[in-house]
This record gives structure tokens, sequence and C-alpha cells, in this order.
């Protein structure tokens, strides 16, 4: 699992937008590896943010650690910008009081340029997005 | 700094003063609509105040809803997943204050188990001698439904920022208290 968020990272795998800020909780905290810091939503839903390879990967896995979240949507994108969305997988997640939801979506491998993830509903006023895994390679080009 | 975005239901009998409190509050007092238009489905409003003592702020999105019966069914899908709420009724007709009651229940409908923030405004102070409901019956029946309360003139200009400031102020407050949580999860 390392090793292929590794590969991920190391291929430059970046936030590119997020509807939310606050400065202490950067959307950038999602894709940092690491559990202990979050991005937070300031306000109504939906919310989304959007991560971009600098090349199109092959994705074997997604997973995402996040609180409160109630629908996520997960899309893909195969252009070289970040548009034409097109969805993976919606999913109602599961409240888990006092800790962390940790989401796998069962997908077969994609291929994807720019992932788009959107929170339509949450428990709560505000959502923390922890980590988000996604695993694959580089295509070789 | 922080910009939080808050989705606040403003809600009550006809002709209380919704609009014109929104109206008002969105012009910074520049104005007071003195013809009365009945508002019809929803009228969105967006305003950003600052968040007294910090450099945070919360930008609002009102949702003017129409005060007729006539309109509630179409309100019930604007109304999906509000943030704060905004209940007004007229200090000289006693019947806008009773139906108060009903239209928190509506809103509370809205957000069943999660805790939204809410202001009860008593409006039209300026009429002094027409006055049918007093303050400490109306205070008494907010906090009763973990309401805060105050009362303006939107026709003086008094006090219509008011319900906004405390509005921002408890919503602020939730978030900190979640960020809180957050950080504890990990």
């Amino acid at each position: 699992m390392r090793s292929a968020e590794r590969r991920l990272s190391a291929a430059g795998a970046a936030l590119l937008v997020a509807t939310s800020s606050d400065p202490e909780h950067p959307a950038g905290n999602v894709a940092d590896g690491r559990s202990d810091t979050f991005w937070t939503t300031t306000g109504m839903f939906p919310q989304e943010f959007i991560i971009g390879f600098p090349e199109r990967v092959t994705i074997s896995r997604v997973a995402i650690q996040c609180y409160l979240v109630r629908t996520l949507r997960i899309e893909r994108s195969v252009s070289k910008d970040p548009v034409d969305f097109e969805e993976c997988i919606e999913k109602d997640l599961q409240h888990t009081e006092g800790q962390l939801q940790m989401e796998e979506f069962p997908l077969p491998a994609f291929q994807a340029t720019h992932l788009r993830f959107i929170i339509k509903s949450a428990f709560d006023h505000f959502v923390s997005v922890h980590r988000v895994i996604a695993e694959g390679t580089a295509e070789d080009t | 700094m922080v910009k939080l975005s808050a989705k606040c239901l403003l809600a009550g009998d006809p002709a209380v003063g919704k609009s014109a409190l929104a109206q008002m509050f969105r012009n910074d007092g520049a104005h007071f609509q003195k013809n009365y238009t009945l508002t019809t489905g929803i009228e969105l409003l967006v305003k950003a105040i600052s968040v007294p003592e910090t450099s945070d702020s919360v930008e609002f999105f009102i949702f003017d809803s129409a005060g007729k019966d006539l309109f509630s069914e179409m309100l019930e899908k604007l109304w999906e997943q509000p943030n704060v709420l905004c209940l007004v009724y007229d200090v000289t007709n006693e019947q806008s204050f009773n139906n108060c009651a009903k239209w928190l229940e509506k809103l509370r409908a809205q957000a069943v188990g999660m805790h939204i923030p809410g202001v009860l405004v008593g409006n039209k102070t300026d009429l002094v001698g027409r006055r049918v409901v007093e303050q400490k019956q109306a205070q008494e029946w907010a906090d009763k439904h973990g309401l805060e309360y105050c009362e303006m003139s939107v026709k003086e200009m008094k006090n219509f920022e008011a319900p906004f400031n405390i509005l921002a102020k408890s919503f602020y407050q939730l978030y900190k208290e979640k960020v809180e949580i957050f950080h504890s999860l990990a």
C-alpha cells in the first residue's frame, strides 16, 4: 500500500481544487498520506475536491478516511484538463460515532487523469476528510 | 481567515416582515420597502458578515420563504439541508406568534437529529400602542425551544442586523466545536 501511494505521489498526484478552505485545515491534507491531518468543509453541501495526476494512471484501489460524510460520489476524468467527468460510484456511508469512516470502494481497475470527490450530503453541518488513497500505476509511455 | 457558508431559512407568517428584513440586511439598511409584495416560493439573498472578535466570516444564503401555506409543498424541497433558522413574527399580531410553533416544527423536520441554531425575531416594535405579544412571553417561548431571541423594527432600521449576528456567532461556534472533534479522531 505504502509503495503504491509513494508511486502516485512521486508521479506528482496533487490536489487541484476544493470548494471549502480553512487555512488551518487545507484540502491538501487529504493527499498528504496522513490520517491526523484533515480538510474541513466550511458550509453548505455539496462540497467537492479534485485530485490530479500529471499523466494518465491506472487505478486499482480507491479508499477514503473521513467523518460525518453521508452521500459520496466519485467521478473520474481521462482528459488532460479537469473536465468531462463521469461517475465511478455513488455511495451512502454509515455514520460511525466517534471514529473515522474508513471506506473502500469496490471498483474495477480504471484509468484516470483526475479524480473528483463530491460530498453530496452529510450527517452534520461540517465534515472532515483525512485521507484519500488511490493506488495504481502510471502508464508506460 | 475562514469563510463559512450557511443556508439560512427565513420563515414565519405572511406580512410579518421577512422580506423587508432580508432586503434591509442585504442593503445595509439603505432602503425600506414601503410597498408590500407577497413572496411566492423563495427568494434567495446572499450576504457575508464577519464574526465579532475574529478575522473569520459567515456567508449567509438566505432563503426568504413564502409565508402563505399555499406554497408550502414547494418549500419543503427548497428547505433541504438547512444550517440556521430565522423565525419572524409580528409583535402586533398574536396569531403570527402562535404560528411560530407550526413553523418551527416544519423547519426542524428538515434536519432531524441535527442541532440547527435558530433565532426568534419579534418585528414591528415601532408600533408601540398596538403591541400584543410581550417580550417576556416571547423570550420564554424561545428559551423553551432552544432559540435565541431578539426584537427589531425593520421600518425604523433598528436592530435588523441582530438576528444574523446571533446566527453567525452560533454557527461559527458549531464549526469550532466540530473541528475539535475532527482533531480527536486520528
